[in-house]
This record gives C-alpha cells, structure tokens and sequence, in this order.
C-alpha cells in the first residue's frame, strides 16, 4: 500500500493506492501520526485508487476510526470499489465507519 | 539423467550471484517434501518420486513466476539461503503433471510480502483454470488463508493481539521479532490446487502450533479489529475445512 496526504485547514485527506493488507501494519504508525497534526477535525481516506483490502487491511481502518473517535476527529471513506467494495461489504463495517460514494 | 546440475535457461531475476536456484528434477524430489505431499494431499504419485519439480533457493515474485512457467507439479523453495539446493537434475522437459493441479512450498521469510495469493491465482488463470468472474472471490479466500497461515500459524501471533489497547503497535513489534528468526523463517507454507472440470479445491498448510478449530469465529463483532477472515471464507468459498490440528485449510470453490 502507497498512500499520499493532502492538508487543507481542518480536513486531512489520505489517498490511498494499491493493496492494504496485512503486510502493511507497519505503516499504520505513519498515519497514525497524521492524526496529530493541529486543529484537524476531519480525516477523509479517498479509495479511489485501492485496487484490494483483505481483513487485516478492514481491521486497520477500524483502529484508525478508534484513533479518530479518541481525538474527536470525524472520519469518512470515500470512493469504495471494486474487490474493494466487496471486501467492505461483507465485513458489514458500515455502521461503524461513515462510507460516502 | 546424470544428476548433474545443468540449469535451464530462465531469464535473470534477482541480484546478480544469486541465480542459481532453478532446476527442476524427475525422480529425485526430496523425500521429505514428497512424504509432506502425499502424507497431507494424499499424492500417491508424488510419494513414488515421479513428480516433476521445480526446486528453488532464495525465491522472489519473478522465480516463483518462471518457476511456474515450466509447468511442474511441485514448487519448492528449499531454503531462502542460495546455497541450500544440493545437486539437482535439470532434465524437466516434456515431464508430464501428476494430476491436474501444482503444489507450492515457500519458507514463511519468502511467502511474507510476496502476495501468494495472486502468483498462485495468476497461475490457475494460465491454466485456464480461472475465468476473470471467479478470479476475485478466490483470491481474497486464498488470501485469507495464506496470511493466516503465516501470521497466526508459522509467525504464532495470537489473532487477538490486535484487539489489545495499542495491540497494532504489539502487533508490528511481534510480526517484526518473528521475521527477524531465521528459524521461524524457515517454516514452510505449503500450498496444493488441484481441479476438475466442475470443481477447484486449494490446501493452505502451515507449520505452526494449530489452535482449536471449535473456536473459529461464527460471527465477528462489527468493531472488532481482527477474526474477519474465515468469515470472509465461509461467505465466499463452497466449502471450507480446518484439518490437521489448525495446520490445514481446505477451501472448495465451483468452478
């Protein structure tokens, strides 16, 4: 998994890229660490260019939706997918975490 | 065949000096690999030593790839150490398949990072044993299984770890520590498919301690931040069975 950021005022954007998976723990302390960035009240992860997410990488955007309730950042995913969507939608996650289209 | 090890012309891959690793034998697979085989997917064949096998030392994506290519029955990475193959035969072409499927055995250091799942997936596709429709459903399954086979099997990181108060940092301190024994490295993960017309079964086998297949997750809770898995298994596979003490994963798909 690649991701990129984008800071604009209160909103952090997260753009993320190829597969999120479960060897890709260690960058989870990297976005993390975004999270402390001054004043942030939105956390927006952009799928669009997700290509696969498997139940470790479904089990990372719920640590991350625990870490933004904690800091009373509002976090949303947008632009599911694909194998992407699919993965989502069976692990049923859509009452925890705000999926926008 | 000689028992000399002539070595088929694949292209270069890898850093230079360590592309020794490709030959494929006939009536000389390891016998331990052979009785793994046949003990686990009940390979009468492959017990009698008439497989056709790739043997590899020190694997990446692209030896897996080529090694696939030449169309043998057993894939065997022996060690990830170059010097580990011993002498080998290179007498490979026109070996027929045993039956209609492949067998892949990968150190646990090589199979971590290397997206099994889409080689061994990339290969049914090359047989014409995949159609792009079924191709997704039976990734994600086989790489539901994979990963548990390395991180919870052969690496022993306890599926819970995750759900500890900062269990992710835990977590990447254990996956760090394993990987970094060379013994723990060496575990195999073992991965057979065979096929019929009808129907496509694939073992995921590991080598770690098991666990207690009664107390697979029939449901997960929707905020926990692991056990999604099997239930992703359950939901998209035919059939799937836990043998061999937790070692084994046997999923059935139509085909």
């Amino acid at each position: 998994m690649d991701f990129q950021v984008r800071k604009d005022g209160e909103s952090i954007e997260l753009l993320l890229s190829g597969r999120l998976e479960f060897t890709d723990h260690d960058r989870l302390h990297d976005v993390i660490e975004l999270l402390e960035t001054r004043g942030v009240r939105r956390f927006i992860i952009d799928a669009k260019d997700l290509t696969f997410i498997d139940s470790a990488g479904i089990g990372m955007l719920l640590i991350l939706q625990d870490e933004t309730e904690q800091r009373n950042i509002k976090m949303i995913v947008r632009k599911l997918h694909g194998d992407v969507k699919r993965s989502i939608d069976l692990a049923r996650i859509g009452e925890i975490i705000t999926i926008e289209e | 065949m000689d028992g000399s090890a002539a070595l088929p012309a694949l292209p270069a891959t890898g850093p230079a000096g360590v592309m020794r690793p490709f030959s494929v034998v006939r009536d000389r697979v390891p016998a331990d690999v052979a009785a793994r085989a046949a003990a686990r997917f009940g390979l009468s064949a492959a017990g009698g030593g008439t497989a056709a096998a790739v043997l590899l030392a020190r694997a990446d994506r692209d030896i897996v790839r080529s090694a696939f290519g030449l169309n043998g029955f057993l894939t065997v990475e022996l060690t990830e150490r170059e010097d580990g193959t011993g002498t080998l035969d290179a007498d490979w072409l026109g070996a027929p398949p045993v039956e209609q499927g492949f067998y892949l055995s990968l150190t646990t250091g090589t199979a971590y990072g290397l997206q099994c799942a889409v080689l061994v997936c990339d290969e049914l596709a090359r047989r014409g044993v995949l159609t792009p429709e079924r191709r997704g459903n039976i990734e994600l399954c086989l790489h539901e299984a994979i990963a548990n086979a390395i991180v919870h099997g052969n690496l022993e990181i306890p599926s819970a770890t995750k759900d500890q108060p900062d269990g992710y940092r835990l977590f990447s301190r254990l996956l760090r520590e394993r990987l970094g024994d060379g013994a723990v490295r060496q575990r195999r993960i073992d991965i057979f498919a065979r096929w019929t017309s009808e129907g496509l079964t694939i073992a995921v086998v590991d080598q770690g301690n098991g666990f207690d297949t009664t107390a697979l997750p029939q449901d997960t809770d929707s905020g926990a931040h692991s056990g999604r898995g099997f239930l992703f298994m359950r939901a998209l596979a035919r059939r799937i069975n836990v043998t061999d003490g937790g070692r084994c994963t046997l999923l059935q798909f139509d085909l």
